[in-house]
């Protein structure tokens, strides 16, 4: 994670804006009245204010022309030159763009502002790109695996529930919209204030409901130890109880390390400060097969056998460095004067880190482990060599093979067989929402700490 | 101390100016427990407090918290200190006294060391990668450097109040007020009177009395400051130690402290660091000017003495040049 | 020298004193604590380093260590375990990564810091950052099931049109395309740009906006104050950067493993089938590993473990200087 740095956006003026014509008030001669001089004020002059915009309406309408251009190019080279792979197509296209953009703004403006023109273009075009791949790769997965995580239900029974959950959703909205305009205009009674208030809960209620009737609860609920790969049912209950313990012994060893680790570096600054950073950054680079195989080579391998506990402490050895990192650059954002205050007011320095650092910190120190437990929890490489995955539920994390997430997906995979790939892909997305839901929570405590910290 | 002190300039006529000082609801006669159980200091080690039974006319006679001028604690003095940033001398043989119940203005240009002094004062220069000194501070007349002296406890002594105002921003701001005695591991049986107390004393108990239990950084930048005064001085310290305290706030903050100041010196020692000559002239009672004579050069005591002498009349022509505003 | 107060026939002499440090034992308790957290840190990698080479001993030194390294069979029953074409084809995934991956990546760096609307600049920036939070298994899913299709019809093209680079050539007309280098090169280029992007967005936005401020007021367009200012400044955190990235892409295990196929010798025709990389070996031959080749498995472990921790120690000392001079 990284600290935001506070930066103002840059206005940026390449078109001259209209400014108020400067007046030619005399340079001596105090007899003028400045006030008769200046230019009068246009009386329908409406004080609103506007933002200076660097993207006016010539350069939308080249931007628009050099994509029809582009796209026309690119079909009549195609057209001539019997070229039939959209690649080809799309290459060309862009090329054209690309140039069009250049060479229209060449012709209107200066050489400086066409190539601030092209990279900005190519540089829009790269971010599109990039959240394009984010949002293709989200809903492939989604479209792929959610078939597995709901019931299978007649088409009408579908167009039922998704209507019943359409309606009650849309009542809520205008219960929250109508409260919040009544309580704008201050004006309601208990009743009246009341009502729509219990309306609109309760259709929230009913719209979850719904929702949750429709999830395929075997799918969570079982395991795939006595199920043929051709059978129907099955599920993740013994990859979730593994991923479960697994994570949970991994959080448990690694974020105490990690904070006082960051403790260490960051308040201690002790003799060691200089070498543990720098493992540090060597941990934060191993690739995650290589911790699996250090408690492979060091436990599993020496008589012990594959366990979930082994796996926990290799996603252990995965999420100290990055919860470290994170904790570092949280107390970092702490201002020294609190801790200079504390020392003032005579307290030892493990309390000044207890009671002041710590409490202030805490918002991101949840953040920091809470991420780290994100990227552990996706980790296959690691728990594979350790954990080595089952089809039975094994409740006990400290003998035998245990399955989790990543290992189901992992192993039904290798399968040639439809409907456990299909299994494999309903556990992708089970992870996928996983991550998510870890990553967003991390994210709200993380700013609601930021805002508490500065007292905004 | 029963000099004359200078009589603090009339107010400005500002009409929309925070309430007045008000006096602490203590019968200022009658004996005050001290509300603080100081931690018990190794009997063998040389002790910070000043022996009420060796120094005062009356052994049993609290001196924290009652309103008596004749036998205050936190006497000061510096000898010969001279101090090192990574080998590099930065202050250079300064000798100063601060006595109890007065206000000591440390002026000067920027980058003279006071500062860097004042933080000498109560051990937060050695906080600092590669800072070092040479010479004596004493507290009571124990030199608080000593081999068997603990930084906390003389911290504990010796308060503090920093250039930015900075509450603890996960506490309430009772619980800032309280924060000392928790970070220095001592207990008070009446923790609601102590709040009170010092928040009166600090200026801020009208301001803030309905809202104690929200965060201290819901307050603004002034009543921040005056928060972290009346932190300063829950634990009783014997000397008040404040570097810059007005420098980050607006003119009617800054002029509601430095009341705060002038109220609370009548029971602490107080050492307050200022760039601000009016603001030197107007709060304190004795004036040490620093001066860096040439670039390089540590820093060092040019002149120092009452106040009023300073300002109307120094031995030093430079102390006249600064004061007059001739540089600086 | 004013010094009124006279010192009482203290005599002193004005060198440093020391500061007696004396803590309290709350403190002392405190520091060992941490310290001790510390060396845990310190333990694991010199556990790491020990135990892999102790374990890789045997099987090092039943092929040889010259074969090891340049080898490229892999014969648990003789005893022979060269990793030399692995290593090749591990650098040619990484490689192929880095020159599709870096340009979308500083691309989208520059886009989040210095084009995107400030009202989206969290958004994207977290956008990133989740990016990398997603597990490798669901982009190598995501990889063999969704990119396959159009990745092989984009490696026609190349190997049809861009002939002339050698890189792109065929060895036969009719080669499967699929299972490539290439393929596996998209895949783990899309997971190192959120390392490359994160990481040189936060190096770039240390510049001093005053320098930015600067060079826009001398009537400089946008990109000019990022060539003349930004770049110049983040150069050495951009390259430790995509170091970082290069670091990650060689150790990538899972995704590369689902979408090639492992091969043992060099390919440096990327489009053709036929890849490998150590830990896809790992991940594949340890199932069925038996005696030796256990320890051969650690060997090539040990060696990715070199490999990252001398490529990752060089991006981090790069970076870290750039944030600290910069």
């Amino acid at each position: 994670m990284t600290v935001e740095l506070e930066r103002t956006d840059t206005i940026w003026l390449d078109e001259p804006v209209d400014a108020p014509p400067v007046d030619d008030a005399p340079v001596s001669g105090a007899a003028v009245d400045p006030v008769d001089d200046a230019p009068e004020p246009p009386a329908e002059d409406p004080d609103v204010p506007f933002r200076p915009s660097s993207f006016g309406p010539s350069d939308r309408l080249e931007m628009v022309l050099a994509a029809v251009s582009g796209l026309a190019f690119a079909w009549a080279l195609c057209l001539v030159m019997d070229w039939s792979h959209p690649l080809t197509f799309a290459i060309w296209a862009i090329v054209w763009f690309v140039a069009g953009i250049y060479v229209t703004a060449r012709a209107r403006t200066s050489k400086v502002v066409a190539m601030d023109r092209l990279v900005t273009t190519l540089i829009w075009l790269s971010g599109a790109f990039a959240v394009a791949v984010l949002g293709w790769m989200i809903v492939f997965v989604l479209v792929e695996g959610i078939g597995g995580l709901v019931d299978d239900l007649p088409r009408g029974e579908w167009i039922a529930r998704i209507g019943a959950v359409a309606l009650m959703v849309a009542v809520v909205a205008v219960v929250r919209w109508r409260v919040g305009r009544r309580e704008a205009q201050g004006s309601a009674g208990v009743v009246t204030r009341l009502l729509p208030r219990l309306v609109g809960s309760a259709c929230a209620v009913g719209a979850l409901v719904v929702l949750l009737s429709v999830i395929n609860t075997e799918f969570f609920t079982s395991d795939i130890a006595e199920v043929g790969p051709l059978d129907e049912g099955g599920g993740i209950y013994h990859a979730l109880i593994g991923t479960l313990e697994q994570i949970t012994i991994a959080t448990v060893i690694s974020v105490p390390i990690a904070i006082l680790t960051a403790i260490y570096l960051h308040e201690i600054k002790g003799r060691l400060a200089v070498p543990v950073r720098f493992i540090v950054d060597a941990m934060s680079g191993l690739p995650s097969i290589v911790a699996g195989l250090i408690v492979f080579t060091v436990w599993v391998n020496t008589g012990r056998g594959f366990s979930g506990a082994s796996a926990g402490v290799a996603l252990a050895i995965i999420m100290i460095p990055i919860v470290t990192r994170t904790a570092e650059e949280i107390l970092r954002t702490i201002d020294d004067g609190l801790r200079e205050s504390a020392l003032a007011l005579g307290a030892p320095q493990w309390r000044s880190v207890v009671q002041v650092v710590l409490p202030t910190a805490r918002a991101g120190l949840i953040t920091a482990s809470i991420l780290g437990v994100a990227r552990a929890i996706g980790e296959t490489a690691p728990v594979l060599l350790t954990a080595f995955g089952s089809a039975v539920t094994n409740y006990n994390p400290f003998s035998a093979p245990q399955a989790d997430l990543p290992l189901f997906i992992w192993g039904l995979l290798r399968e040639p067989n439809e409907a456990q790939i299909a299994r494999a892909w309903s556990a992708a997305v089970v992870l996928l929402l996983l991550v998510l839901v870890l990553f967003i929570t991390a994210r709200v405590i993380g700013e609601r700490g930021a805002r508490k910290r500065t007292g905004r | 101390m029963s000099q004359t002190t200078p009589v603090p300039p009339p107010p400005p006529p500002v009409t929309h100016a925070p309430p007045p000082y008000v006096a602490p609801a203590v019968d200022p006669t009658g004996p005050v427990a001290p509300p603080v159980a100081r931690p018990v200091a190794d009997p063998t080690a040389p002790s910070l407090w000043a022996e009420p039974a060796s120094e005062a006319a009356e052994p049993s006679a609290p001196r924290v918290g009652g309103i008596r001028d004749d036998q205050l604690p936190g006497r000061l003095d510096v000898l010969h200190l001279s101090q090192w940033f990574n080998k590099r001398k930065v202050l250079e043989r300064c000798s100063l006294s601060m006595e109890p119940g007065e206000v000591t203005a440390l002026i000067g240009p920027s980058g003279c060391g006071k500062s860097t002094f004042l933080r000498a004062l109560n051990r937060m220069h050695e906080l600092v990668p590669g800072a070092e000194l040479s010479g004596q501070v004493l507290l009571n007349g124990v030199d608080i450097y000593g081999v068997d002296m603990s930084p906390t406890e003389v911290r504990l002594r010796i308060g503090m109040v920093f250039q930015k105002p900075n509450p603890f921003p996960a506490m309430s701001i009772a619980d800032n007020v309280l924060a000392g005695l928790g970070l220095s591991g001592s207990k008070t049986d009446d923790p609601e009177w102590l709040v009170e107390q010092c928040l009166r004393r600090a200026g801020l108990w009208t301001e803030v009395k309905d809202r104690l239990g929200e965060s201290g950084m819901s307050l603004s930048g002034g009543q921040q400051q005056r928060l972290c005064i009346a932190r300063s001085l829950a634990v009783h310290p014997d000397v008040l130690l404040m570097d810059e305290p007005c420098s980050a706030l607006d003119p009617i903050s800054t002029r509601v402290i430095e009341e705060t100041i002038r109220e609370l010196c009548h029971d602490i020692t107080i050492v307050i660091v200022t760039h601000n000559m009016q603001q030197a002239q107007r709060v304190s009672d004795q004036c040490a000017f620093f001066l860096v004579e040439t670039l390089g050069e540590p820093g060092r005591i040019v002149e120092h003495g009452p106040t009023e002498r300073m300002y109307s009349n120094p031995s030093d022509p430079r102390t006249l040049d600064y004061v007059n505003g001739r540089f600086g | 020298m004013p010094d009124a107060p006279a010192p009482d026939g203290a005599s002193f002499e004005d060198v440093p004193r020391p500061i007696v440090q004396s803590r309290t034992f709350g403190d002392r308790v405190f520091r060992g604590v941490s310290a001790g957290a510390a060396a845990t840190c310190l333990l694991i990698m010199i556990t790491t380093g020990v135990f892999l080479t102790w374990k890789a001993f045997p099987a090092i030194s039943a092929t040889g260590p010259v074969e090891f390294l340049t080898g490229d069979t892999w014969q648990p029953d003789d005893e022979a375990f060269g990793v030399g074409g692995l290593l090749v084809n591990t650098i040619m995934i990484a490689l192929t990564a880095l020159l599709i991956g870096v340009p979308i990546a500083l691309g989208l760096a520059l886009f989040i810091n210095e084009y995107s609307p400030a009202r989206m600049r969290p958004y994207l920036t977290g956008g990133v950052d989740l990016l990398a939070a997603i597990p490798s298994l669901i982009f190598g899913m995501w990889g063999l099931y969704a990119l396959s299709e159009p990745l092989s019809g984009v490696a026609e093209w190349l190997a049809s049109h861009l002939n002339a680079i050698p890189l792109f050539r065929l060895t036969e007309p009719d080669v499967s395309l699929t299972r490539s280098t290439f393929i596996a090169g998209f895949v783990v280029a899309i997971m190192i740009t959120p390392v490359i992007t994160s990481v040189s967005r936060d190096v770039m936005a240390q510049v001093p906006r005053v320098q930015c401020e600067g060079a826009l007021g001398l009537g400089g367009s946008r990109w000019g104050m990022i060539r003349d200012v930004v770049l110049p400044f983040g150069k050495s955190g951009i390259v430790g950067s995509i170091l970082l990235g290069f670091g990650r892409a060689l150790g990538e295990t899972i995704a590369v493993v689902l979408v090639i196929d492992l091969v043992f010798q060099p390919n440096l025709n990327i489009l053709e089938q036929g890849s490998g990389s150590i830990s896809a070996l790992i991940a594949t031959k340890f199932g069925e590993a038996q005696g030796l080749e256990i320890n051969g498995l650690i060997a090539a472990g040990l060696a990715l473990f070199i490999m990252t921790l001398i490529v990752n120690l060089i991006a981090r000392a790069i970076v870290n200087r750039s944030k600290l001079t910069g």
